[in-house]
């Protein structure tokens, strides 16, 4: 699949967000009277997006600034340029793009809270990966809820990728050791490790991801290690502080946005975007195997914006 | 973070001391600090506004006495206003006494609909039912086994027919089925679905034209932001939605979205979930939903938790023994396991405000909280004489050796418990008083 088609498909995923977001800019732009009628729709849209607080309180500060009479004239599209500049600004992000190393072991961590959409995402990330010529296995970390090892297996299954044995309540650090000796002794470049749900807030639990990455740079010192934690495209502000919790803990590399095939907006990416230094890599819209996208800033906003 | 709200009231308020009324531009300031507390707390734009909008009417009629704190009397009465809009009383469950109660539990994906429909299973073999619960969801990967997995630990059956046949006729196979257990509650696991899928939103609409519900509840993960309302919205007007159940209220999130769906849609929340025991499952309580959203810390809930593990008798003992600075190594290690009834020590710690200053200081979150952790710490006290237990600073190094090799673990685990045991010790000694807590 070339670039352009899959750009097509992850503007596809994102056209309901886009279609209401758009409609609203347009109405917000032209039926507005004053500047302060205007500012505050630019404010409801931008909060009721999940943009939060402080993301909004940025945005608006700087337009505030604008002169709305002049800009009236040249209708909403200086808005809508001005209005991506910002968003696009929040966003940047140097290198955003999950990498896999050739030369060494790639071992990607799936981290979150309880029902962002981990499993899902390793299940399509092993499906793409191993698509485009990687040979992988998959590593069942989550012991704790029932049958998480079985879904695992089957999206495994359906991706035609390998997969560790273990059982419900082993202990989730050696079954990343086993994985680990597994893709040294089948020769596997990529090691994909779906862990547990759990809330940030819960400190064991916590400790026991920490330990999880000891045992990868243990025993797999000189890997490619990502930790990708996934947000819940529905979540709110909560998520600011969920993503705080799990970087200071295990250094978060990257962000998979889940869930974005329903009416949230995902501004919560601009809201942790905002105060953390942690770029969004994937973003995922639909229950397909194939649903999956890297996740471009400008062609984020701009699709927002449309 | 009430710490926060209530801070930013009190400067408001110092610069007014002497006012004893409030001029229109305190009043904004108030009302601004409240906004931006409900917009934190992910409670909708729109409620807000209407909110924010009310309040401002009453507090310009309002006398805002000096003898009083004004913030105090401010915070009191916007907390009333949250508890009102939630609801006044506990909402139970509709159950049908003729024929057997049937349950469907409906929402987005990974919002907790299989956990919530053990624990909600759970809950009414508690209450001497005879519960079933129905797998429906034919979709995600291993749903049912999750289902049968989960419910089999706390024996309660499952009725499944495996991945081909539609929900509907699931529900109504199950139905059949119960009449020969004599099960009088079915609780129905449906799989997640987004709003907007038309297809699986019909397969819903089915269950309902064909089986008599007494409850249609639906899921809703705390933690959720903006959107909930609109997504919820479309749940009612599909199948008409009986009640909420919000999960995941373990966290640190402020769950605004309960007075979002409240006030929006008008339905009741029932029960949330509150952690990922089986048990972890309690009635919704306005009130107390109230001074979360706010950021106030869930105090009534923990004085609640602490007197069930706690007899009056014993409380006292043990705050006599706090001001004798008798507590000992033995009392340590009783408190350790009664924290672990009341739920975890960083549950606690969370749920009282001025507690979490000590959160960061001293790391007792890793006490007690892990099995193997109490083990060790038992382990180590019994190896430990009378003496020793009961004048911990007696242990010295020839001790120390002595009990490491009685109770098999390290002199760096015994001295840590040491550590921890006067740090709590210490802790203890400087402990706000829950009960005298108050807005100042």
């Amino acid at each position: 699949m070339n670039i352009k088609n899959i750009f097509m498909q992850f503007k596809e995923g994102l056209y309901k967000t886009r279609k209401e977001f758009a409609q609203k800019l347009g109405y917000l732009f032209s039926n507005s009277k004053d500047k302060p009628e205007f500012l505050d729709k630019l404010e409801e849209l931008l909060i009721l997006s999940d943009l939060g607080v402080s993301a909004t309180s940025k945005i608006m500060n700087e337009f505030q600034q604008i002169n709305f009479k002049e800009c009236q004239e040249n209708n909403f599209i200086f808005f809508k340029e001005k209005l991506k500049i910002i968003l696009m600004d929040i966003l940047n992000s140097v290198d955003s793009v999950l990498k896999i190393d050739e030369d060494r072991l790639n071992v990607i961590m799936l981290v979150g809270v309880n029902g962002s959409g981990k499993t899902s995402i390793a299940g399509k990330l092993a499906y793409r990966l191993s698509s485009i010529g990687n040979s992988l296995i998959m590593v069942p970390a989550d012991t704790f809820r029932a049958a998480a090892i079985q879904q695992l297996s089957v999206l495994a299954n359906k991706a035609k990728v390998e997969i560790v044995n273990t059982n419900e309540g082993a202990d989730p650090a050696s079954v990343v050791y086993d994985g680990i000796s597994a893709a040294r002794a089948r020769g596997k470049n990529i090691v994909i490790i779906d862990t547990a749900g759990r809330l940030h807030t819960k400190v064991n639990l916590m400790h026991e991801l920490e330990k999880i990455k000891r045992v990868i740079q243990k025993e797999a010192h000189n890997c490619s290690l990502e930790i990708l934690q996934t947000i819940d495209a529905t979540m709110g502000q909560n998520a600011i502080t969920q993503a705080n919790f799990f970087n200071n803990s295990l250094g978060v590399s990257g962000i998979a946005l889940t869930k974005m095939d329903g009416t949230a907006k995902g501004g919560i990416v601009i809201a942790i975007r905002k105060e953390l230094d942690i770029p969004v890599k994937l973003i995922s819209c639909g229950e397909k195997l194939n649903n999956l996208y890297d996740f471009q800033a400008e062609k984020f906003v701009e699709a927002l914006l449309d | 973070m009430f710490a926060n709200l209530a801070d930013k009231f009190q400067t408001i308020f110092k610069k007014i001391k002497n006012k004893g009324k409030l001029d229109e531009n305190d009043i904004k300031n108030c009302l601004y600090e409240i906004r931006i507390a409900l917009l934190e707390a992910d409670v909708n734009y729109l409620v807000v506004k209407e909110f924010i909008d009310n309040l401002h009417d009453k507090l310009k009629q309002e006398k805002i006495s000096e003898s009083l704190s004004p913030a105090q009397q401010i915070i009191k009465m916007v907390n009333e206003d949250i508890t009102f809009t939630l609801g006044s009383q506990k909402n139970d469950l509709i159950i049908n006494p003729s024929a057997p109660t049937i349950i469907m539990l409906v929402g987005l994906q990974g919002t907790g609909k299989t956990t919530t429909a053990v624990k909600l299973a759970n809950y009414f073999k508690k209450k001497g039912h005879l519960p079933l619960l129905i797998a429906t969801d034919v979709y995600r990967p291993a749903a049912i086994e999750q289902l049968q997995i989960s419910a089999e630990k706390i024996n309660i059956p499952v009725f499944s027919l495996g991945k081909s046949e539609s929900a509907v006729n699931i529900v109504k196979a199950a139905q059949k089925f119960s009449f020969q257990k004599n099960n009088d509650v079915l609780i129905i696991d449906t799989a997640g679905r987004l709003h907007i899928d038309n297809k699986l939103m019909d397969e819903l609409q089915e269950i309902d034209e064909n089986i008599s519900l007494q409850e249609k509840l639906l899921i809703v993960d705390a933690m959720a932001g903006q959107d909930a309302v609109n997504s919820a919205k479309i749940f009612c007007e599909k199948i008409g939605v009986s009640g909420i159940i919000l999960t995941k209220l373990d966290g640190d999130t402020r769950g605004g979205v309960a007075l979002s769906l409240k006030k929006v849609l008008g339905i009741p929340i029932k029960f949330i979930g509150t952690g990922e025991k089986v048990e972890n499952f309690e009635p919704f309580l306005p009130d107390r939903m109230a001074s979360r959203i706010l950021g106030m810390g869930d105090v009534l809930t923990l004085i609640e938790k602490v007197e069930t593990a706690y007899s009056k008798e014993e409380l006292k003992k043990l705050d006599q023994k706090m001001k004798d600075r008798n507590f000992d190594l033995n009392d340590f290690y009783l408190q350790l396991k009664k924290m672990k009834n009341i739920g975890s020590v960083d549950q606690i710690m969370e749920m009282v405000p001025g507690f979490n200053q000590f959160k960061n200081r001293v790391d007792v979150t890793k006490l007690g909280d892990r099995e193997g952790e109490l083990k060790k710490i038992e382990a180590i006290i019994s190896s430990m004489t009378i003496e020793e237990r009961e004048n911990p600073s007696i242990i010295n190094g020839s001790r120390r050796k002595r009990i490491s090799r009685g109770s098999g673990t390290q002199l760096s685990d015994i001295n840590r418990l040491l550590k921890q045991f006067n740090q709590i010790k210490y802790m203890f000694k400087k402990k706000p008083k829950i009960k005298n807590f108050s807005f100042n």
